[in-house]
Formats: C-alpha cells, sequence, structure tokens
C-alpha cells in the first residue's frame, strides 16, 4: 500500500511539473509576444535560407489613436512593407501599391501574433538555457511540435526585455532549415523617427467595393483532395484563385491556424517528381499523365508527398 | 587723406619701418587693410611672384560651391517616403488579381526569398531534408559550357534541352510560389471586412484611391 501511494505521488509531482513548465514557457512567449506588438522600436534583422542571406530594417510604433509598423528590405530590388492598424501597404519601385487588409504583416514570424491557446494546440514550450547572443542574455525556448511533419521553433528571447533575438526553424532530424536573427535592436520611449514622416502621410484609403472577393475562375470540382494532416483543416472559400500561366484545374489552401500551405493542381506537363526548398518552404511536385500536383508549404517533404497523394479525381 | 595714408603704408610695405599708431589704425581700418593687400599684389605682380590664376576671394568662392554640393545620405527616410507617396498614388488594387499585375508585384517579393530554394532529384531517397542542389531562379548565362565541334554532340543537343524543360519548370514553379504567398498575404482579408471596416478619413476620397 505504501508503495502505491508513492507511485500516486510521484506521477502527480511529475505532471504537476511538467505542466508547471509549460505554463512558464508559454508565459515567457507571451512576454515576448507583448514586446514584439506593443513596444516602439527599431530593429534590424537577416533571414538565413540556405546560403541565401536577406536583410530587413523593421519599425514598429504605437500612437494614443493608431498601430504604425514598417518592414524595410535593404536589397534594392525588395518591396517595402506598411501597416497602419490592419491595413497592409506594399510598395514597389515600379508598380502600383498592393493594399490588404491583415492584422500583421506576414512577412514577419507568425508566431507573435497569433493566440497562445491556438499556439498550444500546435506546440509544447521547453526552456532551456541562457546563453549570450549578440550579446545580450538570451533565454532559449523551444517550441515543440505535437503532430508529425512539422517544423519545430528554437527562440532565443531576450532576458530584459523578452524581445526575440534569434529564430531557428528546424526540421524534425534537428536540422536548421531557417534562421531569423536580429542584428541590432533599440527600443523607443516614443515612434521611431523614421515613422513620424508616415503620421503626415495622407495614405490611400482601402475601397471597401475593391476589396472585395475578384472574379475567380472555375475550377473543375471533379478533383478532391482526400487526406489532410492532422492539425490542418481546409480553408472553404480561399479568397482568390490564383490566375496562372497554365489555368488551375483545381486549388486548396489548407491552414493550421499559423502555417498555410497550397496545393495546386495543374494539367501535366509530364515532369519527374521534384522537391525544392527556400527556407522551411517545401515546393514538392508530382506528376502523371493526365495532371501536375504541386504542393508548397512549411511542412516536411514527407508530408508533401501524401497531400500530393491524395489528389483523387472522382 | 588719402595721400597721407599712402605715404606711411606704402613705406611700410617697403619695409621702412611702421609705428605703433599706424599699426593700431591698420589693424582697425578696412579700407587701410584692402589697401595693403592691393600694395602687397601689385609688388608680387612687378616681381612675376602671383600664381598663373588669381583667386582673391578664394576662400568665398570655396564657401558658395561647399553650398551648392548635394547632401548624401544613405537610406534617406525623406526619399522613402517620397517613394511611398509616389506608390501610394499609384495604388491599383483593382489590377492586382490579373495574372500579369499579380505576378509582377509577387515576382519582386519572392525574389527576396526564392533565390535559396534548394533542389533534389532522387523521389525515392529516405533522407530527403538534407541540403540540395541550389535551384537556379533565373536564366544563367554560363550554365551550358562553350561548346566547340567536336562536342556538339546528340548528348549536347539533349542536354540543352533538358536544361531549356528545366528552367521553364523553375519559371512555373517560381510562379506558384508567388501565388502561395500572395494567398498568405490577403488570408485574413475576408474575415477582418467581415468584422469591421476600416475607419474611412473625411479628408480624403475613398473611391478612386486604389
Amino acid at each position: 500500500m505504501r508503495w502505491f501511494w508513492l507511485v500516486v505521488v510521484s506521477v502527480s509531482l511529475f505532471f504537476s511539473a511538467a505542466s508547471w513548465a509549460e505554463r512558464k514557457g508559454w508565459q515567457a512567449f507571451e512576454h515576448s509576444q507583448q514586446a514584439v506588438q506593443n513596444k516602439n522600436f527599431d530593429v534590424s534583422y537577416v533571414v538565413f535560407k540556405g546560403d541565401q542571406v536577406t536583410s530587413f530594417r523593421w519599425l514598429h510604433g504605437l500612437t494614443d489613436t493608431q498601430q504604425l509598423e514598417q518592414l524595410i528590405p535593404l536589397d534594392a530590388d525588395g518591396v517595402d512593407i506598411l501597416r497602419q492598424d490592419n491595413i497592409v501597404y506594399y510598395f514597389t519601385p515600379d508598380k502600383p501599391a498592393l493594399v490588404t487588409l491583415s492584422p500583421f504583416i506576414k512577412e514577419l514570424p507568425a508566431l507573435f501574433y497569433k493566440s497562445i491557446d491556438d499556439l498550444s494546440q500546435l506546440y509544447d514550450p521547453v526552456s532551456g538555457s541562457v546563453s549570450q547572443v549578440g550579446g545580450r542574455s538570451a533565454q532559449l525556448l523551444r517550441l515543440t511540435a505535437f503532430h508529425p511533419g512539422r517544423l519545430n521553433y528554437w527562440l532565443w528571447l531576450d532576458v530584459e526585455t523578452g524581445f526575440p533575438i534569434r529564430i531557428d526553424t528546424v526540421s524534425e532530424n534537428q536540422q536548421v532549415l531557417e534562421r531569423w536573427q536580429v542584428t541590432h535592436f533599440l527600443l523607443t520611449s516614443t515612434l521611431p523617427e523614421p515613422l513620424q514622416g508616415v503620421l503626415d502621410m495622407k495614405l490611400p484609403v482601402p475601397d471597401m467595393r475593391r476589396l472585395q472577393r475578384p472574379d475567380n475562375p472555375e475550377l473543375v470540382s471533379d478533383y478532391q483532395l482526400a487526406w489532410l494532416p492532422s492539425g490542418f483543416r481546409k480553408v472553404d472559400d480561399p479568397y482568390f484563385i490564383p490566375r496562372l500561366g497554365s489555368p488551375l484545374l483545381n486549388y486548396w489552401l489548407l491552414t493550421d491556424g499559423l502555417h498555410q500551405v497550397s496545393v495546386f493542381v495543374q494539367r501535366s506537363n509530364q515532369v519527374p517528381a521534384q522537391a525544392y526548398r527556400d527556407g522551411a518552404t517545401t515546393i514538392y511536385v508530382q506528376s502523371n499523365e493526365q495532371i501536375d500536383i504541386t504542393v508548397i508549404g512549411p511542412v516536411t517533404l514527407d508530408i508533401a508527398q501524401q497531400i500530393a497523394d491524395a489528389v483523387r479525381y472522382d | 587723406m588719402p595721400s597721407k595714408k599712402q605715404d606711411w603704408l606704402s613705406a611700410a610695405i617697403d619695409e621702412q619701418g611702421l609705428s605703433n599708431e599706424h599699426l593700431d589704425a591698420l589693424l582697425q581700418d578696412q579700407d587701410l587693410q584692402h589697401r595693403f593687400e592691393r600694395y602687397h599684389m601689385i609688388g608680387s605682380a612687378i616681381r612675376q611672384e602671383l600664381p598663373k590664376q588669381l583667386h582673391t576671394d578664394f576662400a568665398e568662392q570655396f564657401a558658395a560651391k561647399l553650398a551648392q554640393e548635394p547632401i548624401h545620405q544613405l537610406q534617406s527616410s525623406h526619399t522613402f517616403m517620397q517613394r511611398i507617396k509616389l506608390g501610394a498614388q499609384r495604388a491599383a488594387n483593382s489590377d492586382w488579381f490579373k495574372p500579369s499585375a499579380q505576378t509582377a508585384i509577387a515576382a519582386g517579393v519572392a525574389l527576396m526569398a526564392v533565390v535559396g530554394v534548394q533542389h533534389y532529384q532522387q523521389p525515392g531517397a529516405q533522407d530527403l531534408m538534407s541540403p540540395l542542389p541550389v535551384l537556379q531562379t533565373r536564366p544563367v548565362a554560363g550554365f551550358a559550357s562553350p561548346v566547340s565541334l567536336s562536342q556538339t554532340s546528340v548528348d549536347s543537343r539533349f542536354e540543352q534541352q533538358a536544361q531549356q524543360a528545366m528552367l521553364e519548370q523553375q519559371t512555373r514553379l517560381q510562379e506558384l510560389l508567388n501565388a502561395h504567398h500572395q494567398q498568405v498575404r490577403v488570408l485574413d482579408q475576408a474575415q477582418i471586412m467581415s468584422e469591421q471596416r476600416p475607419e474611412t478619413r473625411d479628408d480624403q476620397e475613398p473611391d478612386g484611391q486604389l
């Protein structure tokens, strides 16, 4: 009997410790989210994808009436992105500006803009050691995926401010696929100076009629997607169906609340199966005599293959 | 008396001495100082000591030229503001779902993301996530090696065709990747539109701006 109680106490201690660790992990992450969403800052960061490196300047500020955020690529050919509350503008040197509605800039790490409730359905947070990153003390937080075939995130969060300093997107076998690294950050008490100029600017007001769903091309409904990776669901009615050089026979957009996967079905070019990777994004093409299936998204190649295999013609 | 002034000044320039009162007068009187300068210049001209190009007001000219120089500033926020203004004036959302506009805009964005794409050619291999050859996202001039007469074989012609097919395939994948990024950008649009209409500012005309 004594043994029984000992086991009961040990098991309950183990689970309460695990639960406490998880709570502490999400608390640290929430602190980081607050820093990204509510502080005024002027940050520079780089993104490593394979041997390709791109650099950005990221400005964020709050006034009494609005929230402003700007992402400036330091490459000459990049696109300047500006967010005013939930209106996002894409500015290119020679093209008309693009205006969309979004609560955050999609080119930034989406992790920082999703609710802890949603994230806790997908990831288990495990705190690691404190180390020096870029001359600052940083707490390592590992977000380990519950579902198989998902990418994991390792985050280094500034101990003092909670601000993210480095994010590694890591494959199932612990290979770093993409690295996001802050190279300079400056927290300011007020709106960063470059954003002051935006305040005085008359930005175009989105015309709701023109933001309505565009005329989408007809799809061939005979194609079905018979399987979804665990945790993913189909977006019932994607906002628009891409118009491509080789017309789409069907298209599905999948999401788990944090990541998105696109599945394109086109007429066959009869190419051998191919896979590519753009940082953490897998691009997989599978072809048969009738159709090409292309799966694009931040999933493992194994999952991308299973999605492609699940396209059926009824 | 100009003549008197000239006398002692001329004598001073000829190194015949200068009294304290005259020195004080010279230091205080600008007219005398100009005269002093001019006499020295005449003396230099007679002795042929002047440079070929004479700039008596070099300092003023330099200051004026400096003032005319453009101010160079790296990553000027002013320039960026102009760029935003220009882009905002030409905002054309109605066009960006059309294939050409969509591809053009997306290509600019995707360019910063796509170059690091990696490639593998073994669909049956187990280690599919291992580092892979880099995808060429643009036609590469030096892709095919220089071909001499002896090398123009059936094999090399097939090779060229295969490379051409590969480039076409990469262009197609680039287009799909752009479409995927575009889809992610507008994912929340319908929901936001149904939840809340963005505030329309009174000082602007909503119609025709986008």
